[in-house]
């Protein structure tokens, strides 16, 4: 009996192996990433948030959009443009192919929809401070079906780096810009079907806190230069994971086809990328800029009538150059970046070719030479008791913060800490919950320093709210009545002529000397750009990844 | 007649009366100052020890060979084993320690900023093992004192008492210490921060404790001996310090020591999110936190130690508290 088993077994294992394998089957165009949370609204004029964007970015479509490669705009639905002599008329000529996802024409009425909605009061949007012209809106007047003007009141170079905002339709939205629902219009709850747009996806599904589905829009307008439809992808999902360390976990088991992995993630992805078959690709570098600032806010230091002794130091140019020599940019990049990074010199970032300074030269990270700078500005430890004082003799002592929970910024805070110490400063140190740093940069201005990060955009202008001295982000000291220096009044007017000059060599110009006043007056002290990588499946053709994004995403597909 | 206690519990004392010696001695134990960056060595792994055969007088015993960072990507070491790092014991102060100017010596490796892992988990050990003890002092007098007023007194006092008890034991505990930790003004000095952090869990749990206490003390009044105390003509201070809160020890002890896990837990979780004890200053918490990685802990496994640590602390009180438990109120002990 025991002998039947056995056989019975053995027919079965052979069994199992001597069946044909089958014919691989080909695998389907579907493309599944992940992302760290739940998008907020699907409304993609009022999202303020990377998941909310990231849900909705393949369903909406601009005028024009950024070529990643060359970092200039490229037609997209206008097919062309051109401009007056001076620059306040701008004509765009619409595609005549495009259709809604309803099968509903799309038409310069939906254009002048949009900058409606993007300059309505009651619509709060971060696309509308970037379209002011010196808080003037843009007036947008459909010419016909497929044309659509432009009027600024001057010279606006910024303009055309500024119009790729995700056209919505009018035929579905317009009743509620009329009664003032818009803002609210669009919400995660929205049935996924009536998100109509132009783009290459249709959102299907959307499954709270586990995935989004899309589906290829059959009706595409873009074709390949075969003349074939477009997208080849059939299905796209984006997975919805906890955190980044589930991200990476997803990736390597094979679940999600691509992922933009940490720094002590890619050496690991490296070595095992034939096990994995798949390729790790060098995007470039950070395109914002990660830095220390010192609050410079005289509402933070005036109490009772007595001035608060850190506004002199952190306005002293001696005093912010001897800290610029003591930040250790090498060892952030070996200790907190795995190596994967480059000292960071001007604001705007190398990614940003035309605009980028590349005439500085640094700070170099030498604690002696910064001690010699505090001794000769009068900074001195008079009493020996570690910590210097200022001529009135007051300690050198303040505050670093930085957001919690994101690792590397506090490793780099953790090195400033100690070097500044070494200095002879007493650094308090204290990671804060992202909200209560908001608060405290934009609304109390309570801090004295602290290391944060501004995202990079190619349009230089669009950082005119940070370096203008009348800007709410112009942190240092925001939404100044005068530019309390003359540095600050210099970097206002070029703002104002970079924003008129339409040729873009001569525009950059003064781009350049706003970086180079930057790196003179020290407001914000530059660490380090973190190098950004992609991993993907060898089995996805046509990835073109760059520090700006995907180079023409509608090409992806899945091949064998 | 109770029970000796069993090798576990032997084990337990013998495991606090370690960890609480090296946290107490932590500037001889630890070989280096835990705050020292080593920024050229980060995420160093263990360095090793070898025997020497000491050939002269007052050579060292022990050595190690220098390691160098070969690939900071990948983080790889190179141990160079053509040269000897002498590890010398009790020397300049320390249990074991290189020269100043001698390359390092990593017992447990290192973090990501290259400090010596085991001088930050020694120095770490004062915070953490602190935590619990101050925790529970402060928690636990508070109470007693109410508690034990509450249940002698009766009437409204009781009454208004345990409606604030009540009222405290209803807040979602953790959330609020969420809420209270993050209003800790940024320059405060890092043992001030310490001790407010004490001074808030404790704040929470001493209501659930007075309760219970209340119940004892209003039980224990009512017994013949404090009737006759109070007949004798014994202020109500003098009954209350001298026959009923005696009465009540064996329930204090046996809970204190097992609700410092909880602080040490706690500690540990509010350091886990940026709220505990902060950078550069070491606690177990906060040193476990950087292991919340998948890369890290794959990669560079020794940066769990800490874990092992709380780990063992908190088992060893739990068993003694068990032990304590038995032995003081026997039959409370199913078998």
């Amino acid at each position: 009996m025991r002998r039947v088993v056995c056989y019975a077994i053995v027919a079965l294992v052979l069994g199992g192996c001597s069946s044909s394998p089958e014919p691989p089957k080909a695998r389907p165009q579907r493309l599944t990433t992940a992302n760290i949370s739940d998008p907020k609204t699907f409304n993609p004029i009022t999202s303020i948030d990377q998941s909310s964007a990231a849900a909705v970015g393949d369903l909406f479509e601009g005028l024009v959009r950024t070529n990643p490669l060359t970092t200039e705009q490229e037609p997209f639905l206008a097919e062309k443009w051109e401009f007056n002599k001076d620059g306040t008329e701008w004509t765009f000529h619409l595609r005549r192919d495009v259709k809604w996802h309803d099968g509903q024409p799309f038409t310069a009425a939906d254009v002048v929809f949009t900058f409606d909605v993007i300059f309505d009061d009651r619509v709060a949007n971060s696309l509308k401070h970037v379209l002011l012209v010196d808080g003037q809106r843009i007036k947008v007047d459909a010419i016909d079906d497929y044309t659509v003007r432009f009027t600024l009141p001057r010279p606006f170079a910024p303009l055309i780096n500024a119009i790729g905002a995700g056209i919505l339709p009018k035929h579905i939205l317009g009743a509620s810009l009329k009664d003032g629902s818009f803002a609210q219009k669009w919400g995660i709850d929205t049935p996924p079907e009536q998100l109509v747009g132009t783009g290459p996806f249709q959102m299907t599904r959307y499954v709270p806190a586990q995935f989004l589905e899309y589906k290829r829009n059959a009706n595409y307008w873009m074709k390949d230069d075969a003349g074939k439809e477009l997208p080849y992808l059939e299905t796209k999902i984006q997975l919805i994971v906890p955190d980044q360390d589930t991200m990476y976990l997803k990736f390597v088991s094979g679940q999600t086809d691509w992922h933009a992995p940490r720094p002590e993630e890619v050496a690991e992805l490296r070595t095992k990328a034939e096990q994995l078959n798949i390729n790790v690709q060098e995007t470039g570098l950070d395109t914002g800029s990660t830095f220390v600032a010192f609050n410079r806010n005289p509402a933070h230091y005036v109490r009772d009538g007595k001035r608060d002794p850190r506004l002199v130091w952190f306005t002293d140019k001696r005093f912010l150059r001897a800290i610029a020599h003591a930040i250790d940019k090498q060892s952030m990049i070996v200790n907190c970046l795995n190596g994967y990074g480059k000292p960071a010199i001007a604001e705007v970032s190398p990614e940003n070719k035309l605009y980028h300074n590349p005439n500085l030269t640094d700070y170099p990270y030498d604690l002696d030479k910064a001690k010699a700078l505090l001794d000769e500005a009068g900074y001195k430890d008079r009493n020996n008791d570690g910590v210097r004082e200022d001529p009135e003799g007051n300690p050198l002592e303040f505050s670093l913060t930085t957001n919690a929970g994101n690792q590397v910024r506090e490793k780099m805070c953790s090195i400033l800490k100690e070097d500044w110490t070494k200095l002879g400063i007493r650094v308090n140190y204290r990671p804060l919950d992202f909200q209560t740093l908001v608060e405290k940069v934009n609304s109390n201005f309570d801090w004295d320093a602290i290391l944060i990060g501004f995202t990079g955009t190619i349009e230089p202008n669009n950082s005119a709210n940070f370096l203008r001295s009348s800007g709410n982000l112009h942190f240092w000291q925001p939404s100044q009545a005068e530019p309390a220096t003359p540095w600050e009044a210099e970097i206002d007017q070029l703002l104002d002529q970079g924003s008129r000059e339409l040729d873009p060599q001569k525009r950059r110009q003064f781009y350049w000397r706003i970086q180079e006043i930057l790196h003179e007056e020290l407001p914000v002290l530059l660490t380090v750009r973190d190098q950004r990588f992609l991993a993907y499946k060898r089995y996805i053709a046509n990835v073109r990844p760059t520090a700006w994004g995907l180079y023409r995403e509608e090409l992806l597909r899945i091949s064998e | 007649m109770p029970r000796p206690p069993g090798k576990t519990v032997v084990v337990s004392i013998f495991l606090l009366a370690l960890f609480y010696l090296t946290a107490l001695f932590a500037p001889f134990v630890a070989p280096y100052d835990y705050t020292e960056q080593n920024r050229a060595f980060p995420h160093c792994p263990p360095s090793s020890v070898r025997i020497n055969q000491p050939t002269r007088w007052g050579e060292s015993l022990l050595y190690t060979h220098p390691l160098k960072l070969a690939d900071p990507m990948t983080r790889r070491y190179e141990e160079d084993s053509g040269v000897r790092i002498p590890i010398r014991l009790l020397y300049d102060g320390h249990l074991f320690t290189t020269a100043a100017d001698a390359p390092r010596f990593f017992l447990l490796g290192t973090d990501d900023l290259g400090r010596d892992l085991f001088s930050r988990i020694v120095y770490g050990g004062r915070i953490s093992l602190s935590i619990g003890i101050v925790g529970v002092l402060i928690s636990f007098s508070i109470g007693t004192v109410l508690g034990s007023i509450a249940g002698y007194s009766g009437g409204w006092v009781d009454n208004l008492m345990m409606r604030l008890v009540e009222v405290i034991m209803s807040l979602p505990s953790f959330y609020f210490l969420l809420a209270l930790a993050s209003i800790i003004p940024p320059n405060l000095a890092p043992g001030t921060t310490f001790l407010l952090i004490v001074v808030i869990m404790s704040f929470i749990r001493w209501a659930g404790f007075a309760r219970i206490i209340r119940g004892m003390v209003a039980s224990l009044r009512e017994r013949e001996y404090v009737a006759a105390a109070r007949a004798l003509g014994a202020p109500r201070w003098l009954v209350l310090a001298r026959h009923v809160i005696p009465g009540t020890f064996s329930y204090s002890i046996t809970s204190a020591t097992l609700s410092i896990p909880s602080f040490i837990l706690g500690e540990s979780a509010l350091s886990v999110l940026g709220l505990g004890i902060q950078e550069p200053g070491a606690s177990w918490g906060n040193l476990l936190a950087t292991a919340r990685n998948v890369q890290y802990l794959v990669n560079y496994p020794w940066i769990l130690t800490p874990g092992l640590f709380i780990f063992l602390t908190i088992i060893s009180f739990n068993f003694l508290g068990d032990y304590l438990l038995e032995r003081f109120n026997p039959r409370s002990v199913v078998r």
